[in-house]
């Protein structure tokens, strides 16, 4: 037992362990795991929804990753905890090394002893005879020296000038460090103090409660104003990519209009502390007018209406549509694959999901205007139909007729019933020509249209395609009041100007840091007995490479310098 | 007297004494008379044209008048306080400046030389010449490479020299070929102009651009060519991806998404790159110090030793390279962060990408760390500098590629 260490008190223990916590080796250790552990968060999706983990992971994964609190990681009490010993690291640093930095810059020995003297490798020496002035020696080693602060003592007949360049290059070593800690108090600041959460606002309505996630759930706070939202455009680039998302937003406090504004992506609205950020945009509930086809070759037609995330259900056959979404503008390219691009707008489209009983679900997105062919060409209404309800599976459905032309809709019908009536002996082509002239007949009488031969194609086309719709009616877009609402993201922030002050100190910091390399030169004049010798001497705490060389550079010099002239 | 020496000293002569402080002081007024045109000029700052602005008529005379102050002031104080003419600031940064002035001027000699305005359309961009300079480049970056590496093995001045030459043209040509690209961006149409700084593709000539320089620089001072071999491979791996991401598409100029317009695009994204790029130094300092080592372990060829810099010359300059990196890439994720406070309403997110260059800069952190504590010596500090630009890879490559996020019009395809 002799050999056991003596008891330590508790303050000394703890003394100890603050050392510890402040030492390098600890410091590194915690960058890394810290590096490490945020690695997870980036590979796993943040924040996503509970049942996707499960179907991603299985059970038993799910409980280990989410007990460790791995959905929401950076988040985590040992994340957090992970800060903590980074800021605890960072003071017991700081608190061991100012006062001995601080003291080292203030103290500036003008002598030099000959063991340190001896240590340092940029050395150089002359001996020079003694009809040189020592005064004139020191005058050209201060001459050569641009920007160096000198010392100049004389201690038992040696003579020292002492050159320091960067002298406060431990000042950045402080600021580093304290700016970390500025930053990380500011961060836990706007944590704490704090709140950020969206908000949608359709167009002439308002909102004044923002939802954010908290942990894993979504949590409400109420605002205190209320923002109405004006209007919501978007402008677009001649290439139909979107230019520019603009809101007109009207802040309401107390019951009073105190101020109307624009917003756009990256010019933010401040009012009473808290930002108003232009962050997304959606469809605000638009009305939209269906007609319905029907597909039982009476050629009727009915309407409906109804709004972007309503339901409409039809009382006679039971069939639902549930409208999730409505675009006024579809702007895609029109080119094959290799040739150049060709931005077109198709027009309005609105995405709705067929219900009823007896149908197969299906999820449609079906276009207001007819499809035209990059020659012009009117191909007829048209619908894109999912299957399975995902827009990755929309498939094109062309009518044939152009839908919008209601006597195209009459013409067809007509067509159909007449050619029922043909002598069904006769050849196929020439009834149906004879058919098509007698519904042209009826639809037009005499003035029969321009177009009337596209319309024969397109009439065609719909005798094939047309009864392969299995709903009792096709639901077209065909009259819409569109509305936006303006997503928004509402955030106070009070930890951010601590978090700039801190890290304007970092960036100086290691500015300092790295470029200003605490350099020192000393000049030793030593009368000996019979002349006197010059000791040239050189050290730095960075950039050995560079300053080699500067050092190298002067002892040229000085050698030119020294030499006796002759 | 050699022609080499005469290069030499007429080069130094250049970047020393007075010639250098007056033009260090002369950049330095035309930065400033720029600023100020941005901040009090005419038509004030335009987000949409500041090329313009500066190649007007209007920054000529600010720019200018500037340059005239700065000179005039630099010949005075320098008279002065001639001790003045010994600081070794303006010498060291005015070649770079001379680069930059350089590259301007290739620019508007190439500009002249596009197609006619009603010849250029968006929909088909493959008359513009900024690819075929792009084209160039690779050549002369690629060749560079191929020379550095034949430098190792057959080390005679000439090739020496020839592996430098290429590569200073390499930079010259990607230089030039940015600033067209930025001038050919405004020929579509002014609303779709924007500095080339935008996607991937563009950045990844700047970041050719900022390694072979940073690297370029540590040649001339310290004598390192050896390094060059690394340094280079490193920079061809990245033209061979620039042509890949160029083959599908995303070398076309495409209109800014509404995130990305703002000022804040000009000096994030580039101040990043110098991050980038010299940590891409750094990785082949590290690389060279691994070879140099195996090579005196095995006792082996001294001919290919007497190239290489020595081991303690390596570590200083993998160092060096990130004491440039380091507080460029802080400054740069700073800005980064200012940047989502005024666009996202925060100024941390834990998005993948903010995520990655936090990890990034923890990792050089550490490695500063590790460089200063005892323990730690130059073999390890070499692996280090390598893992750290794999990385630094991971943190603009891999992330656009398999993570999602908000920087997600990084997206490749
Ligand atoms: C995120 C946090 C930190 C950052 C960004 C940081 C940054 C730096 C930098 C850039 C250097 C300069 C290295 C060089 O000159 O090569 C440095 C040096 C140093 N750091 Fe840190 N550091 C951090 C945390 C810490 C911690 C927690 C400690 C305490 C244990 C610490 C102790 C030191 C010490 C003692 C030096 C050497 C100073 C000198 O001799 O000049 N650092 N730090």
């Amino acid at each position: 037992m002799a050999n056991m260490p003596p008891m330590q008190s508790f303050p000394e223990l703890l003394k100890k362990l603050w050392q510890r916590l402040g030492s390098m080796s600890l410091a590194i250790i915690l960058l890394m795991v810290l590096a490490i552990a945020s690695v997870i968060g980036t590979v796993l999706l943040q924040n996503q929804n509970q049942t996707d983990y499960l179907q991603q992971f299985g059970p038993l994964w799910y409980w280990v990753f989410r007990s460790l609190g791995l959905f929401d990681m950076y988040h985590t009490w040992w994340f957090i905890t992970l800060l903590g010993f980074l800021m605890v690291s960072l003071s017991s640093c700081l608190w061991r090394n100012v006062p001995k930095f601080t003291k080292e810059m203030r103290a500036r020995k003008g002598t030099i002893s000959a063991r340190a003297l001896a240590r340092m490798k940029l050395q150089e020496q002359w001996p020079l005879t003694s009809d040189i002035s020592i005064d004139s020696l020191q005058e050209t080693f201060r001459s050569r020296l641009y920007g160096w602060e000198f010392k100049q003592t004389e201690e038992n007949g040696v003579h020292y000038v002492r050159a320091d360049k960067g002298r406060f290059q431990k000042v950045g070593y402080i600021s580093v460090h304290s700016a970390m800690l500025i930053i990380l108090i500011g961060g836990w600041m706007s944590v704490e103090f704090g709140f950020r959460g969206n908000m949608a606002v359709p167009e002439g309505a308002k909102g004044h409660t923002i939802e954010f996630l908290k942990g894993t759930d979504t949590a409400t706070l109420d605002m205190p104003f209320e923002v109405r939202c004006n209007s919501f455009v978007i402008d677009f680039f001649p290439t139909g990519a979107p230019k520019e998302f603009r809101s007109n937003l009207t802040i309401i406090d107390d019951g009073k209009e105190v101020l109307t504004t624009d917003i756009i992506v990256n010019e933010p609205l401040l009012y009473k502390d808290v930002y108003i950020y232009q962050a997304s945009f959606g469809d605000g509930g638009s009305d939209i007018t269906f007609k319905l086809y029907n597909m039982d070759g009476t050629a009727e037609t009915r309407t409906a209406k109804t709004s972007v995330y309503k339901s409409w259900t039809d009382e006679k056959t039971d069939i639902t549509l549930k409208v999730t979404d409505f675009k006024p503008y579809n702007v895609e390219n029109m080119a094959n694959p290799g040739e150049p691009v060709n931005f077109k707008d198709l027009g309005p489209s609105v995405i709705y999901e067929i219900r009823g009983p007896g149908l197969k679900p299906a999820k449609i997105k079906a276009y207001m205007n007819p499809f035209f062919d990059i020659k012009g060409k009117n191909m007829g209404s048209w619908l894109q139909v999912s299957l399975t309800g995902d827009a990755a599976d929309f498939q094109s459905v062309g009518l044939g007729l152009d839908l919008t032309n209601p006597q195209e809709w009459k013409l067809f019908h007509a067509f159909m019933s007449h050619l029922s009536t043909t002598d069904v002996t006769q050849e196929k082509t020439k009834r149906m020509r004879s058919a098509f002239k007698m519904a042209m007949q009826d639809v037009f009488g005499d003035e029969r249209p321009e177009n009337f031969q596209e319309m024969a194609v397109r009439t065609m086309e719909a005798m094939q395609t047309l009864p392969q719709i299995p709903w009792p009616y096709i639901p077209m877009l065909d009259d819409y009041t569109h509305v936006y609402y303006t997503g928004l993201q509402l955030a106070k922030d009070p930890g951010m100007n601590v978090v700039w002050v801190g890290s304007g100190i970092l960036v100086i910091g290691l500015c300092i840091m790295f470029y200003m390399p605490h350099r020192k030169l000393w000049l030793v004049i030593r009368p000996e007995n019979d002349g006197i010798t010059v000791v040239f001497a050189g050290l730095t705490n960075r950039n050995h490479m560079a300053f080699k060389q500067t050092f190298n550079d002067l002892f040229t010099q000085f050698d030119q310098d020294f030499k006796p002239k002759i | 007297m050699t022609s080499s020496t005469a290069e030499i000293s007429f080069y130094s002569s250049m970047n020393a004494g007075r010639i250098a402080l007056m033009r260090f002081y002369a950049y330095i007024g035309l930065a400033l008379g720029i600023a100020g045109l941005a901040m009090y000029g005419q038509s004030g700052y335009n987000e949409d044209a500041f090329l313009y602005q500066i190649l007007s008529m209007q920054g000529l005379i600010w720019g200018g008048t500037g340059a005239l102050l700065g000179s005039g002031v630099a010949m005075i104080v320098s008279a002065m306080k001639p001790a003045m003419l010994q600081g070794k600031v303006a010498g060291n940064t005015v070649p770079w400046f001379d680069g930059m002035l350089l590259m301007v001027t290739l620019a508007v000699i190439a500009a002249q030389f596009e197609p006619a305005r009603e010849f250029i359309t968006y929909e088909d961009q493959s008359n513009l010449l900024a690819p075929s300079i792009v084209m160039t480049m690779n050549m002369l970056l690629v060749f560079s490479a191929v020379t550095y590496i034949a430098y190792l093995f057959a080390p005679a001045e000439f090739i020496g020299r020839l592996a430098t030459g290429t590569a200073y043209l390499g930079v010259f040509a990607a230089g030039t070929a940015l600033l067209l690209r930025w001038h050919e961006s405004y020929l579509f149409d002014m609303e779709i102009g924007h500095a080339p700084v935008s996607n991937l593709y563009e950045v990844f000539i700047f970041m050719f651009i900022i390694t072979a320089a940073v690297y370029l620089s540590f040649e001339r001072r310290y004598n390192a060519r050896a390094m060059g071999a690394f340094v280079m491979s490193i920079v061809a791996a990245g033209v061979f991806f620039g042509i890949w991401l160029d083959s599908v598409g995303q070398g076309l100029i495409k209109p800014l998404v509404p995130a990305l317009q703002s000022y804040w695009m000009k000096i994030h994204v580039p101040m990043n790159f110098v991050g980038y790029g010299s940590f891409a130094v750094a990785c082949g300092a590290g690389m060279a110090y691994l070879v140099r080592y195996r090579l005196e372990a095995k006792g082996g060829t001294a001919k290919m030793l007497a190239v290489f810099p020595s081991l303690e010359q390596l570590d200083q300059l993998a160092y060096k390279a990130v004491a440039v990196g380091f507080p460029a890439f802080t400054l740069a994720t700073i800005l980064g962060a200012a940047w989502a406070a005024e666009a996202w309403g925060g100024y941390w997110s834990w998005d993948p990408k903010e995520t990655w260059a936090l990890i990034v800069w923890l990792v050089y952190g550490a490695y500063l760390h590790a460089r200063v504590s005892h323990g730690w010596h130059g073999k390890a500090l070499a692996w280090w500098a390598v893992a750290g630009f794999l990385v630094t890879v991971f943190c603009f490559l891999g992330v656009n590629m398999y993570l999602s996020g908000l920087h997600s019009y990084g997206r490749l395809t």
